[in-house]
């Protein structure tokens, strides 16, 4: 047997035979660092294949780890996502709050600022569902409200209330084609009637051609249609156009009426004792109830605009419709 | 025995050597215990001739018996596997006597003897080195051949620049070869089929 393989295989034989007193050599052998020969090599040969292995390992591992990390990058991006959306929706209703506080801080100060007004805070709930320019309140006639009463906001006159129900009220805005107001213009005090027109601006009507007026200039209430508090914020001239017999005056109005959503009702019996106060600085007299009338009629008049030749309602006699 | 007869008697098939058919060569067969003992008798000469006879004097560095009894016994035997075994062992115990003296690492001498030894028997078996002429040349051919294999294994593995070549070391080999003439023909005679 070992001559068969002796004759069969001497170049394998010859191998093993130098290989084993090669590696008896390197037993032996000491580097000059003290370190054996076979130790070194046994570092060589195996430090590649160990080298090789672990960078296989990170790279299977760190792909491994990739893909989870990349399946719990996706959930958590989900996650993030529903988070995100809840968190603007959160944002969106805390801008809203801060917007009411902000509203609301505004009208507070309005009211405090006005302490000895009749001012009943109220809520829109709704608008006209009609062509009309009208809203809806949260509060009616169980809390005081009553037709023609004006209806304000910190930055100007919002309208009157027109119907009044139980609980709700129905308020005409400014901007309404049958709405109006007794008007002047902040810096001549020139008197005149704002109407609306259907359309964002106010008509401000009965100022003479004669009367410089500017754009930019405040129109406030004049108080004479007895309804709206005496200089009010109406709005602000954007437009004057010579007419006959009139100026032709457009009025953006101050208060934001597209975006109403807290206001002041102000109390009519409040109104009254108001214009009294005026009467007693000089002041017109305060009409009667009955003497709504009147100002229903100036309303009335500002909302048809009938007889532009008409003097304006202060200028009036009282009896005069 | 003539090579005809020879190759009539052999039982391996004949070697085939570029395609062509040689006669078989003979392969010689010795006592019981001689090449163990020529070897042991080489090594101990090897190591304490020098050392304790001829103490300082060149005839003691040149000579180089383990290198001879190994390449006779390779020529002879013409079987390469034990030719690089005995080899291995006869240059490991040389390394192990050289050793004592803190000279060589065990496996030098034996790495140059195992390449010998498994040269000469592949030599062996092709060519006819019965011829005192031939003995003589191969004898100072397998000296450098030797001397290569050592001093390759020495460089590589201990990083030691001995020198290849001087002239010790060609005297050396003028001895080795000369020396190889008688003591082949000595260890001739331990050939068991001459009997």
């Amino acid at each position: 047997m070992f001559e068969i393989a002796t004759r069969r295989r001497p170049y394998v034989l010859l191998a093993f035979a130098l290989l084993f007193q090669i590696l008896l050599l390197a037993v032996q052998i000491k580097r000059p660092d003290g370190a054996r020969l076979i130790r070194v090599w046994a570092v060589e040969l195996l430090t590649p294949p160990e080298r090789a292995g672990a960078w296989i390992l990170d790279r299977l591992g760190g792909a491994w780890s990739g893909y989870i990390g990349l399946v719990r990058a996706n959930r958590e991006n989900q996650r993030l996502r529903a988070d995100l959306g809840q968190m603007s929706l959160r944002n969106s209703e805390l801008e809203g709050r801060a917007a009411e506080a902000r509203r609301l801080a505004a009208l507070l100060e309005f009211r405090d600022a006005h302490a000895d007004a009749p001012l009943l805070a109220a809520r829109v709930i709704g608008a006209d569902a009609g062509a009309g320019r009208a809203v809806y309140l949260d509060r009616g006639q169980h809390d005081g409200i009553q037709a023609n009463m004006a209806v304000i906001t910190p930055q100007g006159v919002v309208g009157k209330v027109l119907e009044v129900y139980s609980t709700t009220a129905q308020v005409l805005l400014l901007t309404d084609k049958s709405s109006g107001a007794g008007a002047l213009l902040a810096g001549s005090r020139s008197q005149g009637a704002a109407k609306g027109t259907g359309e964002p601006l106010l008509l401000l009507d009965y100022v003479s051609n004669d009367q410089e007026v500017a754009p930019g200039e405040r129109v406030l209430t004049s108080g004479m249609d007895r309804i709206f508090p005496k200089d009010l914020p109406l709005g602000t001239v954007v437009e004057v156009r010579p007419a006959n017999p009139f100026k032709q005056i457009r009025v953006r109005p101050a208060a934001r009426l597209d975006q109403l959503e807290e206001v002041f009702v102000v109390l009519s019996k409040k109104q009254w004792d108001w214009e009294a106060a005026q009467a007693a600085g000089g002041k017109p007299e305060p009409a009667p109830d009955g003497d709504r009338s009147r100002t229903g009629a100036l309303s009335q008049q500002a909302k048809t605009g009938q007889s532009k030749s008409a003097p304006p309602a202060a200028e009036r006699p009282k009896d005069q419709p | 025995m003539n090579p005809a007869e020879i190759a009539e008697n052999a039982s391996a098939p004949p070697l085939l050597i570029r395609g062509v058919v040689e006669p078989r060569l003979e392969v010689h067969k010795f006592r019981p215990g001689a090449v163990v003992g020529a070897c042991f008798f080489a090594l101990v000469l090897q190591a304490f001739v020098p050392a304790k006879v001829w103490k300082g004097e060149i005839v003691g560095d040149l000579l180089e018996l383990p290198l001879l009894v190994t390449l006779y016994f390779g020529l002879s035997r013409r079987n390469p596997a034990r030719g690089l075994l005995l080899g291995m062992v006869v240059g490991m115990l040389q390394d192990g006597l050289c050793g004592a003296s803190g000279a060589n690492p065990i496996g030098l001498f034996g790495i140059a003897l195992t390449l010998v030894g498994y040269l000469a028997s592949t030599i062996g078996a092709r060519l006819d080195v019965e011829h005192p002429a031939s003995r003589v040349v191969l004898a100072f051919a397998f000296f450098y051949f030797h001397r290569l294999a050592y001093v390759l294994t020495n460089r590589w593995l201990l990083a030691q620049n001995i020198p290849w070549m001087n002239g010790r070391l060609l005297a050396a080999s003028l001895v080795t070869a000369v020396l190889a003439w008688p003591l082949f023909a000595l260890l001739d005679k331990l050939r068991q089929d001459e009997d």
